[in-house]
């Protein structure tokens, strides 16, 4: 079988974060990683090509997988195998995505990564494996990465025993009995000495280590960033009231403030009067200008980026997290400012 | 039970709904007085009324369903029921009350924040909405020239619940379908079986996403103590039109599924309501679940059933009182919805509990279904959701069915994992 292996701008050798914004390519042959996974494929499977992309083009574009994928295909791949990603988050949604726009395109796909790494949650279903921590494992994280390529290869379905790891899907269905008579019934079951009796496993959230203090506000550069449905009047890109699933962005270059009747909001969740009457009120660009001018911070991003936090899933919050991260670093951006509603 | 301070409740079902010239209830049959309900509803602030039924089975969606009200009198002029928005503002739920169970008034239309709820009145939603099981008086308008959205709402909240003991007012002689004793949680510890609360929070995020109680809203205040039995003559009525499926209307506080629960079981005894403010930052949230936790220890209880209205925002509502709860020995079990994403797979919860794990659940919000085309449409004409007529075969989630996972409980929806 003909095989694409996609790997980061650091495992192509290409070079650390300060490469991260390099575009996608498809070079040939195995590079780095999958010259080892080669060998352990065996002579019946052939990586023909090695795709790669920075970590934060790939967060901030997602079509560079489609991309891959098409470039892929004309090679004659019928399958995309992604990582070892490891725990770094960005080139864990990017192995997930690249596996996932395989899987749509019809070839196989497949990721491998740590259990907690963050890209787990945009596989949508696609086989993911599980990796070490870091690259210190990376043996033993190609041995079982390609048992379970040569597993998929044969046409079988990965199990937890391959170390098939991601979120398992919970569907809709009707119970027996309404949810009040099913609640009573766990009060009567947790009285009776049962601890563990529920219907929704609690979910493991990832923590995040913040960033060092900007040592001198004075010489930084600070983004605007909100989730208060901040919008061009009219709402052009039809950003959501609630349960988000994009978020929009608009230059602010040339203006002092946020003006009346030229910005709105849209958020679901609050009385927008207020925020239509002064939308700085949503994202506070009067004051921010005046720490420009007056020298407390060093300079003003010319974007703001935007999206609606209400009922939005935790999934697409962490996804619009990533992505909003990778864009600004990808401009130098030491400083964002997320007003929250 | 104590006979001096309990709630007779007089059930006349409603079987079929018409519209006519006069309102009259007769065994089963209820004709709509339309004269009589449009002069009800009059207000400044409503340029225009109309009335529609909606019968289960129908071939028919409303679309910007608002709230929903039983028919429930207590007699001639409807005073006592509705307290502080029909009558004056003080305690209900003792006496006798007539009901019409299976008949309901609603509104459905346009408000700002309204997000768009959707019910089916048969097809595959039909199973998951409390309105499409009952006959519904439905009340379309249109606004006065210039008049307030405020004003607008709150014209509706009055004149529903008028529409409302109206209605019940006409079954007031006939021959009831039950007669349904409700004691009134005494207080006293001297039964031996498990003493089990209802925690009911309400949202409190202002204009148009407001609950009212006595007709105020408990927005910046502490949790307080009612009798159940208070819900039943409307003490609790819903201001809140946001996140349709997750909504509670006034018909679900009358008719508690979880006080309902209670009341039907023999193992456990119903010993009090307590009602929640949902506040809007953490260290309010905090408060008022630590209070609320307090309360419960104060009225001896040995359990509690935690339910909320609101999005993610108000899982911290659930999940902090579920936590406070066991720290004060008390079992805790909450009823929430799932929000996982389109295919199921993303976390379910927004804010998870770390001590309580007893989590009943009502489905995931952003699951899609696809309703067929209908061949009459109540309400607003097209879905400003889809930029569809409403009529059509549509695909929206779960999140836009009205009530389908409404924590109170009525509905069977839940979600398991993929077998």
């Amino acid at each position: 079988m003909k095989i694409v292996h996609y790997v980061n701008q650091f495992f192509a050798g290409i070079g650390g974060e300060d490469s991260a914004g390099t575009g996608p390519e498809l070079r040939d042959g195995a590079t780095g990683p999958g010259r080892k996974l080669a060998s352990l494929l065996g002579d019946e499977h052939e990586i023909v090509a090695t795709a790669i992309c920075g970590d934060d083009y790939a967060a901030s574009h997602a079509e560079f997988a489609a991309e891959l994928v098409a470039q892929a295909r004309e090679r004659g791949a019928e399958m995309i195998v992604a990582g070892p990603a490891f725990t770094s988050g960005r080139y864990g949604m990017a192995c997930a995505r690249i596996a996932a726009a395989a899987s749509e395109a019809g070839l196989h796909g497949l990721a491998s990564m740590h259990p907690e790494n963050p890209g787990l949650g945009e596989a949508a279903g696609t086989a993911v494996v599980e990796s070490g921590e870091t690259a210190r494992q990376m043996k033993d994280s190609l041995e079982r990465f390609a048992a379970a390529a040569l597993k998929m290869a044969a046409g079988e379905e990965l199990t937890a025993q391959d170390g098939r790891i991601g979120p398992v899907a919970r569907t809709n269905r009707l119970a027996e009995k309404s949810a009040a008579e099913r609640a009573v019934a766990l009060v009567l079951t947790r009285l009776g000495g049962d601890r563990d009796a529920t219907e929704i496993p609690l979910p493991d959230f990832d923590s995040v280590t913040p960033a060092a203090p900007i040592a001198d506000a004075a010489e930084a550069v600070f983004a605007l960033v909100t989730e208060g449905g901040f919008v061009l009047a009219g709402n052009p890109d039809r950003l959501e009231s609630a349960r988000a699933t994009k978020w929009v962005r608009y230059s602010l270059d040339g203006l002092d403030a946020a003006e009346t009747g030229k910005f709105e909001s849209v958020h679901g969740g609050f009385s927008t009067q207020w925020a239509n009457a002064d939308p700085n009120r949503i994202l506070p660009l009067d004051i921010a200008r005046e720490m420009e001018q007056e020298g407390k911070i060093g300079r003003l991003h010319g974007e703001v980026l935007a999206t609606t936090g209400n009922g939005t899933t935790v999934a697409d919050a962490r996804r619009f997290g990533m992505e909003w991260a990778a864009d600004l670093r990808q401009q130098n951006i030491q400083a964002a400012i997320l007003t929250a509603t | 039970m104590n006979a001096e301070t309990g709630l007779t409740r007089v059930v006349h079902e409603v079987r079929q709904l018409d519209l006519g010239e006069r309102t009259s209830y007769q065994a089963g049959s209820l004709t709509v007085g339309e004269d009589s309900v449009k002069d009800l509803l009059r207000d400044p602030a409503l340029a225009e009324v109309g009335l529609a039924c909606a019968d289960p089975g129908d071939s028919v969606r409303i679309v910007g369903a608002l709230d929903a009200i039983q028919p429930c009198s207590k007699g001639p002029g409807g005073g006592g029921v509705f307290p502080g928005l029909l009558g004056p503002a003080m305690p209900a739920g003792r006496g006798e009350t007539h009901v019409l169970r299976g008949a309901a008034v609603l509104a459905a239309g346009y408000l700002p924040r309204a997000q768009e709820a959707v019910i089916d009145m048969s097809g595959p939603a039909a199973p998951l909405s409390p309105l499409s099981a009952t006959h519904n008086l439905v009340v379309e308008w249109t606004p006065a020239d210039d008049a307030a959205w405020e004003d607008v709402e709150a014209a509706l909240r009055r004149g529903l619940v008028k529409v409302a003991a109206h209605l019940a007012e006409a079954a007031l002689d006939a021959e009831p379908d039950a007669v349904e004793e409700l004691p009134e949680p005494n207080g006293s510890t001297e039964s031996d079986r498990p003493r089990v609360g209802v925690i009911l929070n309400l949202q409190t995020q202002g204009k148009f996403k407001d609950v009212f109680v006595y007709g105020r809203s408990l927005s910046g205040g502490l949790p307080t103590v009612i009798s159940p039995n208070e819900l039943d003559d409307g003490t609790v009525v819903s201001g809140q039109y946001g996140h349709p499926a997750l909504k509670n209307p006034t018909y679900l506080h009358q008719t508690h599924p979880v006080v309902a629960a209670l009341r039907a079981n023999d193992e456990l005894e119903l010993a009090a309501l307590v009602l929640c403010p949902e506040p809007v930052n953490q260290a309010d949230k905090e408060l008022v679940s630590a209070h609320a936790a307090r309360l419960c220890t104060g009225l001896n209880l040995d359990a509690a059933i935690v339910t909320k209205e609101g999005g993610g925002n108000a899982d911290a509502d659930v999940s902090l009182k579920l936590d406070r709860l066991e720290e004060e020995g008390i079992t805790a079990v909450g009823i929430l919805a799932e929000m996982a994403g389109r295919d199921g797979t993303g976390p379910p919860l927004v804010v998870p509990p770390t001590k309580a794990t007893a989590l009943i659940s009502t489905g995931n919000y952003d699951e899609r279904m696809t309703l067929p085309a209908v061949d009459r449409a109540l309400g607003r004409d097209r879905i400003a959701l889809l930029d569809q007529p409403s009529t059509d075969e549509i695909e929206l989630p779960v999140a836009a069915i009205y009530c389908a996972q409404s924590t109170l409980g009525w509905g069977r929806l839940t979600c398991a994992e993929i077998a």
